[in-house]
């Protein structure tokens, strides 16, 4: 076991460090398992079985917690490494299947019966995502009949991902801008794709000029284009940023204990670390609401008839 | 002197940052609570518009916080 590496720099870029990605599965500082490390450089895949065995091979080294070329001390052109977020995002992906599955079969085997236990909580969300959130908002029916599974996927991975960061010991995948960015990117093709598909390519093209006059599209269409982008990126960012605030909270309000070196500040860092606790439980679920229904208002938008 | 001058600009960017989102999401908080109260039977739907705006006045003040937080973690 050893503890997570740091970067250099001041306090507040090492508590960024902790919170970010590592070649190891952790639970909470303590490292459970050393990961693959696959790189592709030089136009060739390397593959190894930790970031041990990659040092021993010598064509790589770490540098403060990335592999770096040892002749030159270049970032290789890209790296693939099963990291500990994505083995969180595995777990994430495990138990959400285990749960719905569950679900689902229960209902297969008995469709008449009122349904009992965790089905209550799972079936409430899903109607909850199809009345409230789906459904009024996408107009076009046959989309949103469509698409309401990739819905209820955002919802509940999003929420998974979330509440796994807020275990003791878990680390929060969607608080990894790669994670909400590749989120992000689905949002982005769903909400494009799915405009083109209902209204037509010519049609999504007219909604690029805002519904001004010709005239005005030198001005309009740039700024419509990069709408377009801006919707994408906010929603990468503003869950990103959500996730990661609380978890710097909590760590700065811990922090202060070690900052003033004393027992006396420990209650009132303890009282307002479980006040945060609780907030970063309530932001949890609402942040995976709020991105779900903004990627289904979008979507609307997107899809509405221009007048 | 420069990394003094990006902390200080650091700090009073998120200070005017979360003054410019408090102030929105107040108003809006205002405004739907007004509007809840003078039309309950609309509550529902009225909520989920609050969140929708809440969120998108979040998306600013946070895309504000990571400049300021660029300028925080400046090192050269």
């Amino acid at each position: 076991m050893s503890a997570t590496p740091t970067g250099d720099g001041n306090v507040f870029t090492q508590l960024l460090g902790k919170l970010g990605d590592h070649h190891g599965f952790y639970i909470g500082p303590y490292k459970v398992l050393s990961l693959p490390i696959i790189l592709w450089d030089d136009g060739q895949l390397h593959v190894y079985r930790s970031p041990s065995e990659m040092e021993a091979a010598g064509k790589y080294r770490m540098v403060m917690g990335h592999p770096v070329r040892t002749l030159d001390g270049a970032k290789p052109a890209l790296d693939l490494s099963i990291t500990n977020l994505v083995v969180y995002q595995w777990l994430g992906m495990l138990l959400l299947g285990w749960l719905l599955w569950r679900t689902v079969s229960r209902y297969r085997k008995a469709p008449l019966q009122p349904p009992r236990g965790l089905q209550n909580a799972i079936e409430a969300i899903v109607l909850f995502i199809r009345d409230e959130v789906v459904r009024p908002n996408i107009p076009a029916h046959h989309l949103a009949q469509r698409l309401l599974p990739y819905f209820l996927t955002l919802f509940f991975f999003i929420l998974v991902l979330n509440l796994l960061g807020l275990l003791p010991g878990g680390h929060t995948a969607t608080g990894s801008l790669a994670v909400t960015g590749a989120l992000a990117l689905t949002a982005f093709l769903v909400i494009n794709g799915g405009a083109i598909a209902t209204i037509g390519l010519k049609r999504w093209l007219r909604h690029l000029l805002g519904g001004g006059p010709l005239w005005l599209s030198p001005i309009l269409v740039p700024i419509e284009v990069i709408g377009m982008f801006a919707k994408a990126f906010a929603l990468c960012v503003r869950l990103f940023a959500n996730m990661t605030a609380g978890h710097i909270a909590l760590l700065a309000l811990v922090g202060l204990i070690f900052f003033f070196g004393t027992v006396l500040i420990a209650p009132v860092s303890v009282a307002f670390s479980v006040f945060v606790y609780f907030l970063e439980t309530l932001v949890a679920f609402l942040q995976a609401y709020i991105f779900t229904i903004l990627t289904a208002v979008f979507l609307g938008l997107a899809t509405e008839e221009s007048h | 002197m420069e990394l003094g001058l990006a902390w200080l600009a650091a700090g009073i960017g998120v200070g005017i940052s979360v003054l410019g989102a408090g102030t929105g999401i107040g108003r809006l908080g205002a405004a739907a609570l007004e509007a809840a109260s003078r039309q309950p039977e609309t509550a529902a739907e009225t909520r989920t518009l609050m969140l929708i705006a809440a969120a998108l006045i979040e998306g600013i003040a946070l895309i504000a916080c990571i400049v300021c937080i660029l300028l925080a973690v400046k090192t050269a």
